[in-house]
């Protein structure tokens, strides 16, 4: 008969409480084969590039975007469909450029994982 | 109806959560059988915890004490996400760590790291905890006319109740059903309202007037005491004293007493509030206390909620219930969307407010518009069934995010800060820190919540932020470095903040440099650990424990089986 070993069913702060008895020492020092050691590098280098770029576009609409109701405060007085067009690019705009940013960013990063860090 | 809205919140959370439970208890260890869930229902799970009460009212509150720029909150809140998706979704859930501490003990291998990140999750904690009783208690008052303390003790209790029944947040599927009940109980109420209104009151919200006459007679109930100033002779009845006409000057209205305004009456002024519907109200930029610089004081609030989101300690838990690097990305990404949808609704309450409540800002009332708005506009059944959803969905949301702040924070002491945690002790733990929270919530009740929260999300930014950012991208880090940086961090921006609550309000630039620091203790941080880990070396395996971060799960067991 093969004996299960017992475990405790705790909520995942349970779980953390009681995991946490180390100190300080760590068991085992961290390391890579120096296959995965290379293939980390390459995708390391690679996904840290795509991270910058998607970071940067994120810099630009929520920097860019005060920036210019700063700059053009005439953006209040003209409307659509009775809006001010300035309060749509606070209230609207912003969430569906978001979304499309996040769904870009998430494909370029996992493709990253699926060509195995090739460039 | 109220009351029993809230009981049924409460219940039907437990009712999911012993469910979830009973699912837990047939597989041999929990977190094995949490990995199975899927990123769609973990973004919703993580929505579900993510969305406060400063979100559900504070968020409609500010856009009408401090005008529509305030809807920039909502956009921070969002794209906090997009960061956390690029730079430390995947690479945390590797480590293993479930919490902030963790991720510090496991990169960088240093005990005193994790105390020190432990300190910070206590004040981020507790900043991000204050409000949500604050909201709490103010929305019971509101609905059931009760004293401010009575509220914030109900909510204590509530939340203590609901600890003691226990296992409520363990499972995602209590968080994610709390955001589609959110989600619900946010927009239906939404929609009734827009279709409810006049069409005048609809035109009159895209196009406010400023409100500088009181278009019939309105009573003013004073919860806290205010200075107004009158400028003109104005004529009020005083908690049904006789009617008297006020000369110019400035008056203290008492806690809990009712001004009734005639019809024709000049607003009062109130110092740190702008009357809705101004020309300054409408710009779409956030310039509290009208201190001249909204450009900076917009870009400094999207510095700390967009930074900030990566390091909130009730947040980062919950990425760990992704089956792996990869689910935990999905799951931030779809976040995104589904906080999309939530916030583009907080503008409805705020735009109507503006019209048909305005005097909430003389009261120092305007978090309560969310709830105060379908009575308002409707006195029969409706109106009181819509009040009941929209009470109900605040104390969801204070629900969700205080038990998962709460934990955050007694785990944070009973087990980073003192050595050797056992069940009970964290229990106890729990009950003390809601009771400290109580404590400090009862003599607050002037505090925005909106502002207090995103105090939280600066320090988060001005810590957390750099440390996981550099940890995870930067091999050279050294503990050293990062523990100079988040003491220079958790000075600049805690401090400051909590100095300000001391000082004196600060005139122009300084106001905003000192409420909202983020903008300069961010860049500080990073570059003081980035200074002081270059004078040091990190140790031989650092390279090894960066980069293991970055390799895919299935990549590493090919290797090895």
């Amino acid at each position: 008969m093969i004996r299960q070993r017992r475990v405790t069913v705790t909520s995942p702060q349970t779980h953390l409480a009681m995991a946490r008895r180390r100190t300080g020492v760590r068991a085992d020092l961290p390391h890579l084969a120096p296959a995965d050691l290379e293939r980390a590098r390459r995708i390391h280098r690679e996904q840290l590039r795509r991270a910058l770029v998607a970071v940067a576009l994120l810099a630009v609409l929520i920097i860019g975007l005060p920036a210019l109701l700063s700059a053009f405060p005439w953006l209040d007085k003209v409307r659509i469909v009775g809006v001010p067009v300035s309060w749509l690019a606070v209230a609207a705009l912003p969430y569906p450029v978001l979304a499309l940013l996040a769904r870009w960013q998430l494909r370029r990063a996992e493709q990253v994982e699926r060509h195995r860090g090739a460039p | 109806m109220i009351g029993a809205a809230i009981a049924l919140v409460v219940l039907a959370t437990l009712l999911i959560g012993a469910r979830g439970v009973a699912a837990i208890r047939t597989t041999p260890d929990f977190l094995v059988a949490s990995r199975r869930i899927s990123p769609t229902l973990n973004a919703a799970a993580v929505s579900g915890e993510y969305l406060s009460a400063a979100s559900f009212l504070g968020v409609a509150g500010l856009v009408l004490k401090d005008g529509v720029g305030a809807l920039w909150y909502g956009v921070g809140f969002t794209a906090g996400y997009i960061a956390m998706l690029a730079l430390v979704a995947a690479p945390m859930r590797r480590t293993g760590a479930l919490t902030v501490p963790d991720f510090a003990e496991a990169r960088l291998g240093s005990a005193g790291l994790r105390k020190l990140s432990a300190v910070a999750v206590l004040v981020i904690a507790t900043l991000y905890l204050v409000p949500q009783f604050k909201a709490a208690g103010l929305v019971l008052t509101v609905v059931s006319g009760t004293p401010y303390w009575v509220g914030v003790v109900v909510a204590g209790a509530a939340v203590s109740v609901t600890l003691a029944l226990g296992g409520m947040r363990a499972a995602t599927y209590v968080q994610a059903f709390q955001f589609g009940l959110k989600l619900l109980l946010f927009i239906v109420p939404a929609i009734w309202l827009v279709l409810q209104v006049s069409p005048d009151t609809r035109r009159e919200a895209l196009a406010p007037v400023e409100f500088t006459r009181f278009d019939h007679p309105t009573p003013v109930v004073f919860r806290l005491a205010v200075e107004l100033t009158i400028t003109e002779p104005t004529p009020v009845t005083i908690s049904g004293q006789p009617p008297r006409l006020l000369q110019p000057g400035h008056y203290t209205a008492a806690t809990g007493t009712t001004w009734t305004f005639a019809e024709g009456a000049a607003v009062p002024g109130v110092d740190g509030a702008l009357p809705p519907g101004g020309e300054r109200w409408s710009r779409p930029l956030l310039d509290p206390d009208a201190a001249g610089y909204p450009l900076l004081a917009t870009l400094s609030v999207l510095v700390a909620t967009v930074l900030g989101t990566m390091g909130l300690p009730h947040i980062i838990v919950r990425f760990h219930t992704s089956a792996d690097g990869r689910g935990a990305r999905r799951t931030a990404a779809i976040t995104v969307a589904l906080l999309s949808a939530f916030y583009l609704f907080p503008v409805v309450y705020g735009l109507l407010g503006a019209v048909l409540l305005p005097e909430l800002f003389l009261s120092a009332g305007t978090d309560t518009v969310v709830v105060a708005l379908p009575a308002r506009v409707d006195t029969g059944w409706a109106g009181s069934l819509f009040t009941a959803m929209l009470t109900a969905g605040a104390f969801a949301a204070f629900l969700a995010t205080s038990l998962g702040l709460l934990l955050a924070l007694s785990g944070a002491v009973s087990h980073d800060l003192l050595p050797g945690a056992t069940v009970r002790r964290l229990r106890l733990t729990t009950l003390g820190a809601a009771v400290f929270v109580v404590a400090l919530a009862l003599p607050s009740p002037h505090l925005d919540v909106g502002v207090l929260v995103t105090s939280a999300f600066a320090v988060a930014a001005s810590t957390f932020c750099p440390l996981l950012v550099l940890g995870i991208w930067w091999s050279r880090l050294t503990a050293r470095g990062a523990a100079a940086g988040m003491v220079v961090g958790l000075v600049a921006s805690a401090g400051v903040i909590g100095a300000g609550f001391f000082l004196a309000p600060m005139p122009g630039l300084a106001a905003i440099l000192l409420g909202q620091p983020a903008l300069w203790s961010v860049p500080l941080a990073f570059v003081t650990m980035v200074l002081v880990s270059l004078r040091g070396s990190p140790p031989a395996w650092a390279n090894a424990a960066m980069l293991r971060l970055h390799l895919d799960e299935t990549e590493r067991s090919r290797q090895r089986p």
